[in-house]
């Protein structure tokens, strides 16, 4: 009977098993060619993106042969450090300075860690001791153009602490300013639950006083916002006429908005660097997107406190003991918009002489990443790990086409440079120039930015929504010459 | 292939209201939590530490949505091709759409809060398909593949 099967019931046999092998065929393929290698160095990654102009030498993908490796990319860190410190990281359960127990990471036994202070150009030297994290950890000096070797992303620029271990970091900070420092290990789940700090690096010749210079860092430790590791109104004492320069840190993975009540304020610095000229805003909010910094002044009025709300949970009030801070208010309409805030002032480069221009394309789309399917993040149309390598030579201009048709906000964070915006959705900055390491950019919005390539190595430049950069959300920018010092994969896992 | 068939659609029907439970049961906890004081931001949106343990609601509807319901619904689809149920292929088919667009509509509707009106509206779509997908599949076969009673099926 098999054997006098007719034409059209084999037919009939064969379509189904065509039909299933043409739903399941393309997927099948798609998720056997999505796997990413065990173990990898950065420069192995995607393609390289030269932004239209072959750099020198610039052939060498793999980066094996000659050239400069990572490791040797130290910095002048000669002699007796000025400002040493030594951070113990410990994974255990803690209280909030305000008494809520907190199951996360610590350094030197708080989180957040202790605020670092160093002179602009002095030495510092901190040495981290992984106490009991038990994923391995790393500090990377968020905003800071430190050296690559100091840059303290794990398999990229070393490797990652493992308990019992420690790493000694040493860099000059060039620019007075805001910053903070954060485990780049497993950075998605460490940063979330604590391991992490402030660094101020003050101007050259000044000492900070405490009582007018504020950190207000603010963290979300299991859905309580924060500020300064407390949750609710913190107060800050002040005399009333004296302006006090407000810190405001975001270390989380959204945007922070934050505005004044009792008195205008003034936007002093983005980023760790100062505003040209920044004018008295009232009634205006200013949004301090993920991983950014806003530096404030608020001035106490003879009458009373000014109440900073940070992030609709958390406020601090700032003003004389026991003087009657204004109720908390609903969130300002308006928002400083730092595209036209403040007034020009000299870059120090010439955008217009830029040597490569890249595109940065933030989109999304369904497919597999190493295996498991899902909606994810895609860079100029390809899904990780097949991502672009940003390849520029030192002492290039640089510019960089931002756009995001994701559907969310991404926290554009570049490791080792900072860079400055020359347009929003093709509109050009009109105000002081607006100088970011961490740029927020929304849904259906494109950033022009320009840098100079004047810190070599290899970089990270990816959202610091840490959980999209765990997703695949990130690329390298990567120096012509220098070579991987390290691996990602096995111990070390950055994200 | 047609036990496996009809089992399928009850599990995409079952996972419909499973949605709709976890959706629910996530807004009411969010918005009892936002009573006591808690503020809802971006931040507390990305956590992947819970904020509030009604949260769960949501990570179930997203995982389920996302991964299970599509996975069940494309072996519906393969099933299919095998069952010999009468417009079976047809009706995964649909089910299958469907089931793509409330993923699309999950995904990307954010932006456009009017188009989330579809996805709660098409959800019972699925759920209506996905059932009428099932009791198509437990009616008994004729000799040549043919259910023995149509009409009764088209009265469903």
């Amino acid at each position: 009977m098999l054997m006098r099967r007719s034409p059209g019931r084999r037919l009939r046999t064969a379509l189904p098993l065509l039909a299933a092998l043409v739903v399941l065929g393309p997927l099948g393929w798609m998720w056997a060619s999505s796997f990413v290698p065990s173990q990898y160095a950065a420069t192995e990654m995607g393609y390289v993106d030269d932004g239209g102009v072959p750099v020198p030498g610039g052939h060498d993908h793999g980066g094996s042969s000659g050239g400069v490796p990572v490791a040797s990319l130290t910095g002048d860190v000669d002699g007796p450090a000025d400002v040493a410190v030594t951070l113990v990281a410990r994974q255990e359960r803690f209280r909030l300075a305000t008494g809520e127990e907190v199951d996360g990471y610590t350094l030197n036994g708080t989180s957040p860690g202790p605020t670092l202070h160093v002179g602009q150009g002095k030495l510092l030297e901190v040495r981290l001791v992984n106490e009991s994290v038990a994923g391995g950890t790393t500090l990377h000096w968020h905003g800071v153009a430190v050296p690559n070797a100091d840059d303290g992303v794990a398999g990229v620029t070393q490797d990652a602490v493992p308990v019992g271990g420690s790493h000694v970091y040493r860099f000059r900070p060039g620019h007075a300013g805001t910053y903070w420092y954060h485990a780049h290990q497993l950075s998605h789940e460490q940063v979330e639950r604590g391991l992490l700090g402030a660094l101020v690096v003050d101007p050259p010749g000044t000492a900070v006083d405490e009582a007018t210079d504020v950190v207000a860092l603010t963290h979300l430790y299991a859905g309580r916002r924060t500020v300064a590791g407390r949750t609710g109104d913190v107060p800050v004492p002040a005399d009333p006429g004296r302006p006090v320069r407000i810190r405001v840190i975001n270390t989380d993975n959204g945007p922070i908005r934050s505005w004044v009540d009792g008195a205008p304020f003034r936007v002093l610095a983005v980023d760790g660097t100062d505003v040209h000229e920044p004018t008295p805003v009232s009634g205006t909010a200013v949004d301090v997107t993920a991983g950014g910094r806003v530096d404030l002044e608020v001035v106490p009025p003879a009458t009373g406190a000014v109440r900073l709300t940070v992030g609709g949970a958390s406020a601090l009030v700032v003003g004389p003991s026991g003087a009657p801070a204004p109720p908390p208010s609903r969130q300002p309409e308006a928002v400083v918009d730092l595209l036209h805030y403040g007034t020009p002032a000299p870059l120090g480069f010439d955008p217009a002489t830029a040597a490569r221009s890249f595109d940065y394309a933030i989109g999304r789309r369904p497919g597999f990443v190493d295996g498991r399917p899902g909606l994810w993040w895609t860079v100029n149309g390809h899904l990780f790990p097949d991502m672009p390598m940003f390849t520029v030579a030192q002492g290039d201009v640089v510019r960089m086409h931002i756009t995001n048709t994701s559907g969310e906000v991404h926290p554009m964070h570049l490791h080792g440079h900072r860079m400055v915006v020359l347009a929003r959705n093709e509109v050009a900055a009109s105000g002081s120039p607006w100088w970011v390491d961490s740029l927020g950019v929304g849904d259906g919005e494109s950033y022009d930015v320009a840098f100079v390539a004047d810190n070599p190595g290899i970089w990270s430049d990816h959202c610091h929504n840490l959980i999209h950069a765990r997703d695949g959300l990130i690329v390298h920018l990567m120096y012509a010459g220098v070579t991987p010092s390290y691996r990602i994969g096995g111990a070390n896992s950055p994200e | 292939m047609r036990t496996v068939y009809r089992v399928l659609a009850w599990i995409i029907a079952v996972e419909v209201l499973l949605q709709a439970a976890a959706i629910t049961y996530a807004v009411f906890g969010l918005g009892k939590w936002i009573q006591e004081g808690g503020v809802l931001d971006k931040s507390v949106m990305e956590s992947e530490v819970t904020a509030f343990p009604e949260e769960v609601g949501f990570m179930v509807h997203g995982l389920n949505g996302q991964m299970i319901v599509p996975v069940v619904a494309l072996l519906l689809l393969v099933v299919s091709f095998f069952a010999k149920v009468p417009r079976g292929v047809a009706l995964a088919g649909t089910v299958f759409g469907l089931v793509v667009l409330q993923v699309v509509l999950g995904m990307f509707a954010h932006n456009l809060p009017f188009l989330g009106v579809l996805h709660g509206v098409f959800a019972l779509g699925l759920f209506a398909m996905a059932v009428v997908a099932a009791r198509r599949a437990a009616l008994p076969v004729g000799p040549a593949g043919v259910p023995a009673s149509v009409g009764q099926a088209t009265a469903i």
